[in-house]
């Protein structure tokens, strides 16, 4: 029997959560994954958090607006604001009307949701899963894999990381026992899987081998794929750029760095990796169309 | 140092990955080349103002800058914990008192970002640094630009937080000495039912740990908001000055000029606009054989044009400053004052 490919394997989890430093394409590589998901068969759903609406963009369908956007066959796309995300839930629970309403008034409930670490992430991540599960709204598909455009933060462990931290304070209620069970759903990797987006330059590299390590301590798990983005071409064999030619130094200099860089990655990081490169494409829908043909190249030769 | 960053303070913001934090440290560099006695503060978790300083990253508090200038130069990392403990006792009534508070589990636990005082210790930390009048300018680097955002409303939300009425609703003794709910009739039907449903959604024990810590913070609460309010107006006063960078290309524009827009309603100073790393023009095309050489033209083109429509965006007088990108990122002395250099000269321009 044939070898399932990297892409069937990622076609096979609920959930791909996608992670990196602001400004390494991350964005750009969840458009250019959840396409290629959707086309590999699967019924994909685009999830972004980052108050700033973005993902549209790169596939050229209007902002989602909190709203499930179809895009293409069986890919959409959804746009969450986390708050609204909590107040939804507290309206959930609390059924009377003027209760639910009286407590998203409340400053206790604004402070604590707003101050209570882990809890918007936590509901974020309750919302995918619910969803993946069948609550969606009238004539919205239910997705098979929900892709999620984590946001830039510090140390991306520390979405993954928010539900056992939430379900560790809050032992017991509602919300304690969601967060538990979505705890162990991001904590098996057959359910869920991670792609880590970077650029092989120092510090993007640095950070995902921390990331790498972090995932490892605090999760006991490692990424699915390590996606490396934004390299530029190779050198020709024997490549020695004329002392005027200063886009041909410039481009020695770099790429001996995206080696250097690839290197150092991989001496620690013996994972499924891709490397993306650096198109003169300048953003929108033709970027994911280039970025995606990549893409599929590389995860359906990995094995 | 162009009159523009003449500022005692100077406050780098930006979105991730730009570059902000080398240039905070060329920007501390030059200026205590230039005879200003000038501390570095970063709060940035990864260390990478103390990597490119040369300093030893495990160093807790301000390490000298080894550098022969006629200013003296420091880089410290802002740790918002260690901020806040010290605040706690500076301002607890005794150590009974303190003692309660840091051992308290909420606090150990949730303290850190309780309406966004993890942001509101670092700011606290500038402005007991600028008070204290050892360093004649501070370069401070900070989280990317949404965390920025929250980094600088953070005096005002603990404002609005301290004058709100959680903390009265907090307050109050909801436990008795044996750690049950009181029974909470003056709030009325809708009180019980609220307070029932925050029981009922994260159980009773959180609730005793978050009554507690408030209790035992109550003391501290008028001097934060005092502080709070004076952090406030330093941020906004004419000594502080906002560098914003940008990296490059025209899909950056719209965000940097967002964050341009929310800085000046804020009543805040925007100093200079910064797009780093941008790729230099072909000077002729005869090169453009090769994949690289092809693709580099037009990295140059596209970089133009995203630099061009944020000046024309921005408006033709304010200070838009363009640095190319480097052959390898600045990490030692030497290359930072290189970028410091091309920074003022630009500038100067």
């Amino acid at each position: 029997m044939r070898a399932s490919s990297l892409l069937d394997q990622l076609a096979e989890r609920q959930l791909l959560i996608v992670t990196g430093k602001g400004g390494v394409g991350k964005s750009t590589v969840c458009a250019a994954l959840g396409r290629r998901l959707a086309r590999h068969g699967r019924r994909t759903l685009l999830m972004e958090v980052d108050p700033r609406e973005n993902l549209h963009r790169l596939l050229d369908v209007p902002p989602s607006g909190g709203e499930i956007v179809p895009v293409s066959n069986r890919l959409a796309l959804q746009h969450l604001d986390a708050r609204s995300v909590l107040d939804d839930l507290v309206r959930e629970k609390l059924k009377v009307r003027v209760l639910a309403d009286r407590v998203l008034a409340s400053p206790v409930h604004r402070h604590f949701t707003e101050g209570a670490p882990g809890l918007k992430e936590t509901g974020v991540f309750g919302r995918a899963l619910r969803l993946l599960d069948g609550h969606v709204p009238r004539r919205a598909e239910v997705p098979q894999v929900v892709v999620l455009d984590a946001p830039a933060t510090g140390h991306g462990v520390s979405w993954m990381a928010a539900p056992r931290l939430v379900s560790d304070v809050i032992s017991s209620g509602p919300i304690g026992h969601m967060a538990a069970e979505i705890a162990s759903f991001l904590e098996d990797p057959q359910r869920s899987a991670v792609v880590v987006v970077t650029q092989a330059e120092e510090m993007p590299v640095q950070e995902t081998l921390e990331l790498v390590e972090e995932m490892q301590r605090r999760l006991d798990r490692r990424p699915e794929l390590v996606v490396v983005n934004g390299l530029y071409p190779e050198l020709p064999a024997d490549f020695e750029p004329a002392p005027d030619d200063l886009l041909g130094l410039l481009w020695a200099q770099r790429r001996t760095i995206n080696a250097r860089e690839i290197g150092r990655l991989a001496e620690s990081w013996t994972g499924p990796t891709v490397h993306l490169p650096l198109v003169a494409v300048d953003g929108g829908s033709a970027l994911t169309t280039a970025m995606e043909r990549e893409l599929a190249v590389q995860i359906e030769a990995v094995r | 140092m162009s009159a523009a960053l003449e500022a005692p303070l100077v406050i780098v913001v930006g979105a991730g990955g730009v570059g902000k934090t080398t240039l905070a440290a060329s920007l501390a560099l030059d200026s205590a080349r230039r005879g200003h006695d000038t501390l570095a503060m970063t709060f940035d978790p990864s260390r990478r103002l103390k990597d490119s300083l040369g300093v030893d990253p495990d160093a807790v508090t301000e390490a000298s800058v080894p550098f022969n200038g006629p200013g003296r130069l420091a880089a410290s990392l802002l740790d918002a914990r260690q901020t806040f403990d010290r605040l706690v006792a500076r301002y607890a009534p005794d150590e009974a008192a303190r003692q309660r508070i840091l051992t308290n589990r909420f606090y150990d636990h949730l303290s850190g970002t309780l309406a966004g005082m993890l942001e509101y210790m670092a700011v606290e930390r500038l402005w007991e640094v600028q008070s204290e009048g050892t360093w004649s300018r501070v370069v401070l680097d900070t989280p990317p630009t949404r965390q920025a955002i929250d980094f600088l409303q953070a005096p005002e939300r603990i404002v609005g937080f301290l004058d709100s009425g959680a903390l009265r609703i907090a307050l109050k003794p909801w436990f008795d000495p044996d750690g049950h709910l009181r029974a909470t009739a003056k709030l009325g039907f809708v009180g019980r039912n609220v307070e029932a449903f925050f029981d009922r959604m994260v159980g009773l024990e959180l609730l005793r740990d978050m009554a507690e810590f408030f209790q035992a913070f109550a003391p501290l609460f008028e001097g934060f908001r005092t502080r709070a309010l004076e952090v406030q107006r330093l941020l906004r006063s004419d000594r502080c000055r906002f560098v914003l960078v940008s990296g490059p290309g025209p899909e950056r524009v719209a965000d940097t000029l967002f964050f341009a827009r929310r800085l000046q309603e804020a009543g805040m100073r925007l100093g200079p606009v910064v797009v780093n790393r941008v790729h230099p023009e072909a000077t002729h095309d005869a090169d453009e054989q090769l994949a690289g050489h092809r693709l580099l033209a037009w990295l140059g083109r596209r970089d133009r044009r995203g630099v061009e429509e944020l000046r024309s965006l921005l408006g033709g007088s304010h200070p838009l400053v363009d640095l190319p990108l480097l052959p390898d990122e600045p990490t030692d002395l030497a290359s930072l004052t290189a970028l410091g250099e091309a920074f003022t000269s630009r500038l100067v321009d």
